[in-house]
């Protein structure tokens, strides 16, 4: 099998067209080539059959963090709305953050895993027309053609949607989750944890200039204190949506439990291993080119656009970058370090890759490792006050360098990983995806 | 594997250029002088149009009667060009960002119209620094099509050309620069197409490489273009038509720029006097030759019936219907070309920019 390096340049410059969340691979038409079978695979079945239960090991510890830090972020967010105050409110947002250091480094285990792709864009959707949810500021600029956009769910027991009139009166999980693409536009995401974030937050006016959305305490508080209007419904909305994450994220939990009939990682570990193998690498590289790389960083950064800022409203957008970069170095290195500190590890694909060629393993390595230090000179620069939507400002060339540098280091690794997958033979890397639309 | 051999024999008679008898090499070299220099050739020539008619429409104290039809002409004549490189997105183009810089796409939420206003706005007497500062939403054919095409703004009107000429001067210039540029590093003596042409080179060790890129870009393209159709249609929007979501909508230049695409994939695809990458399955493979032959076959029939603009298309069902067949045999093609002949050819296409979600 011929392998030539990846024309990386070229396939970064059509990142931009990504049409947005919820799309997933192309489905094939026929069976991928699978050239792994148990004779000619040059690696051990049961090695290899252990790394991929390792690498449900690590999924299962991922999701149960981010479930038990959501339940965390619920409890928080109770507190706020039985006595909203300043104080509260920063409590609750400080319990997103946390929430969104284990979800991100689940990300990795998309894009391989359809039970994971088809579920994620009722928890991650993004970027959003908030003017669905609640009140925007004059001049907000929504999707074109979003009939949505400004219908604000929290002010009115009825919206309508083209020609549709929808009861929005009793604001359920159900309810929200059913609005999600309202009149099929992507950017109407009702539920989540950037709608979450938008409800804690509100909208970041301060384009490229520092600062994050700056939503009052009072726009909970009942009665006359009630700042924004509404406040009754928009506690009710922010119970809902909170109330669906933890119940999304305990159900994803249970598809990664070890023996347990009929769930995912049941039938994860019936498939082949070589099959196991091509999801986590499919994975990686999906992750680091196309989505972070590509729709999280450069589309951002090329256009200049805030609004395209993966945690716009909280400013959290280096953390994000940093922990999707650490969940595809956890699943080569077969590692996580857990929400209470603790050290999971295992069986890993680098150990695999390392019998076959030591210097493809090392160079994924290396390359994995200079990725993480280009994303913590990005965490760096906020924690000294300079956010990413101020790096990505037209005038801040130093700036867009520290995103430049993050993009190059995703790149550079994406072709290490195609390297180590070529030296596996796992030589088609798109998983099959037939029950896929797109 | 014979290129290797090809490759080694080469190197250890100290030749500097084989004899293309690889057919690989020889596919690869006629590409590079018959389908890339001409497309691109034909981009920098109508691109060096734009300063032309923008500088006719800008005149004062009043431009001539023809003057705007003249520059949407040129403008369209411009993404054609574009539209046929598609396909064929390797190499410098393909380098420092440069296509965004020609296309924004997609532009969800109108970022062409504020960028451009905002810009004017902070810069009424806009320099060309300014604009090449400015981000690449406003420095393209897409807010050149704002500027020409927008149905709130008319360039017939003084008051318009009065705050728009400097922006619609600058882009045109700046087109006229990037795509001379572009064509400047594909030609010399180390310029990319000669790479595609003599091996080894300083990018590319042998043939095989210089035609998985050409494949990839080839897919690459195609995969392009399922998103921009299906994008339209509402592949990614539960069936509900998105027009103002398709590239180049204000000036109904969709389906034109698709065909203008497909045309060109074909072309890498069959070659000059059958020098394509069709040329290089053997006898046991032409079935799929025939598979695909037929898939482009019946997408450019699919195109020559539509009679009218995508928008229209999508206002009635036997339209939509229409379009979602072809979205249907674009997806054919593209998986044809993906899979199966990538197969055939022992060819590693690698991650995609478009894998993500």
């Amino acid at each position: 099998m011929l392998r030539t390096p990846l024309a990386t340049a070229s396939l970064l410059a059509l990142a931009i067209t990504l049409a947005g969340c919820g799309e997933s691979p192309a489905p094939s038409t026929q069976a991928a080539p699978t050239a792994n079978s148990a004779s000619s695979a040059p690696f051990e079945q049961a090695a290899a059959q252990a790394v991929v239960k390792h690498y449900a090991d690590l999924a299962l510890a991922v999701f149960s963090d981010a479930h038990s830090t959501a339940l965390a972020l619920q409890q928080a967010i109770e507190t706020l709305l039985a006595e909203p105050n300043e104080a509260n409110l920063q409590a609750a947002r400080n319990a997103w953050l946390a929430a969104r250091t284990p979800y991100m480094q689940s990300e990795v285990f998309r894009f391989g895993n359809p039970v994971v792709d088809d579920w994620e864009g009722q928890l991650n959707a993004w970027p959003l027309d908030e003017g669905l949810i609640d009140y925007v500021a004059a001049g907000y600029d929504h999707a074109q053609g979003n009939p949505g956009a400004t219908a604000n769910i929290i002010a009115n027991q009825t919206i309508q949607v083209g020609e549709d009139s929808l009861d929005v009166s009793t604001l359920t999980p159900q309810l929200l989750a059913s609005l999600n693409e309202l009149g099929g536009s992507e950017a109407n995401v009702a539920t989540g944890y950037h709608a979450i974030e938008f409800l804690l937050w509100g909208q970041d006016l301060n384009g490229s200039a520092a600062g994050a959305g700056n939503r009052p305490a009072s726009d909970y508080a009942q009665g006359e204190a009630c700042s924004g209007g509404h406040c009754e419904r928009r506690a009710q909305y922010l119970r809902a949506a909170t109330e669906l994450l933890v119940s999304d994220l305990a159900e994803m939990v249970g598809q990664w439990q070890a023996n347990q009939t009929g769930n995912y990682r049941a039938s994860l570990e019936a498939e082949p291993a070589a099959n196991g193998l091509r999801k986590m690498l499919f994975g990686m590289g999906s992750l680091s080119l196309g989505e972070l790389a590509g729709e999280r960083m450069k589309v951002a950064l090329e256009a200049q656009s805030t609004e395209d800022e993966h945690d716009c409203f909280s400013d959290n957008t280096h953390n994000s970058h940093y922990y999707n970069a650490k969940g595809v170095q956890n699943v080569y290195l077969g590692q996580y370090q857990k929400a209470d500190g603790s050290l999971l590890s295992g069986p890993s694909l680098a150990s695999l890759v390392a019998k076959i060629d030591a210097t493809a393993d090392q160079q994924l390595q290396a390359d994995l490792q200079a990725t993480d230090k280009a994303l913590q000179a990005m965490v760096d620069s906020a924690e000294q006050g300079q956010h990413f939507d101020q790096l990505i400002a037209a005038d801040n060339s130093a700036g867009q360098q520290i995103v430049r540098n993050a993009i190059a280091a995703l790149v550079k690794q994406t072709a290490s990983i195609e390297q180590a997958a070529a030296r596996l033979g796992i030589s088609d890397l798109n998983p099959d995806t037939a029950d896929h639309s797109f | 594997m014979r290129p290797l051999h090809l490759f080694v024999l080469c190197s250890a008679l100290g030749l500097v250029a084989c004899s293309p008898s690889d057919p690989r090499q020889s596919a690869s070299a006629s590409l590079a002088n018959d389908m890339l220099l001409p497309a691109y050739q034909a981009w920098a020539s109508a691109s060096a149009q734009l300063p032309v008619s923008a500088q006719a429409l800008c005149a004062t104290p009043q431009p001539a009667d023809n003057a705007l039809p003249q520059a949407r002409q040129d403008l369209q004549t411009a993404q054609r060009s574009w539209a046929a490189l598609q396909p064929l997105q390797l190499g410098p183009l393909s380098e420092g960002n440069r296509a965004w810089q020609v296309q924004f796409w997609p532009d969800k939420k109108n970022l062409v119209r504020r960028q451009v206003e905002n810009l004017i706005d902070q810069h009424p007497a806009l320099s060309r620094a300014q604009l090449e500062r400015a981000s690449v939403v406003v420095q393209g054919l897409s807010a050149y099509e704002y500027l020409l095409f927008d149905s709130q703004l008319d360039l017939a009107r003084p008051a318009d050309r009065q705050r728009y000429c400097a922006l619609l001067g600058h882009i045109a210039g700046h087109q006229q620069q990037l795509s001379a540029q572009i064509l400047a590093e594909l030609q010399g003596e180390q310029g990319f197409l000669k790479h595609l042409q003599q091996f080894p080179n300083t990018r590319f060790a042998e043939a095989d490489e210089a035609l998985a890129e050409l494949l990839r870009a080839q897919v690459n393209g195609l995969d392009l273009l399922k998103k921009k159709l299906g994008t339209a249609i509402g592949k990614l929007s539960k069936g509900i038509p998105q027009p103002l979501q398709a590239e180049f909508w204000r000036s109904q230049a969709s389906l034109d720029s698709l065909a203008a695409a497909v045309h060109s994939a074909e072309q890498l695809w069959q070659g000059q006097a059958d020098q394509g990458i069709a040329s290089l399955l053997d006898d046991t493979q032409q079935p799929l030759r025939q598979r695909i032959d037929q898939a482009y076959a019946d997408i450019r029939q699919q195109l020559a019936a539509l009679q009218q603009p995508l928008d229209k298309l999508l206002s009635n069902d036997a339209g939509r219907a229409q379009l979602d067949a072809l979205y249907v045999s674009l997806d054919r093609l593209h998986r044809l070309q993906e899979r199966d002949l990538a197969g055939a050819l022992g060819i590693q296409l690698g991650f995609n920019a478009h894998d993500g979600d």
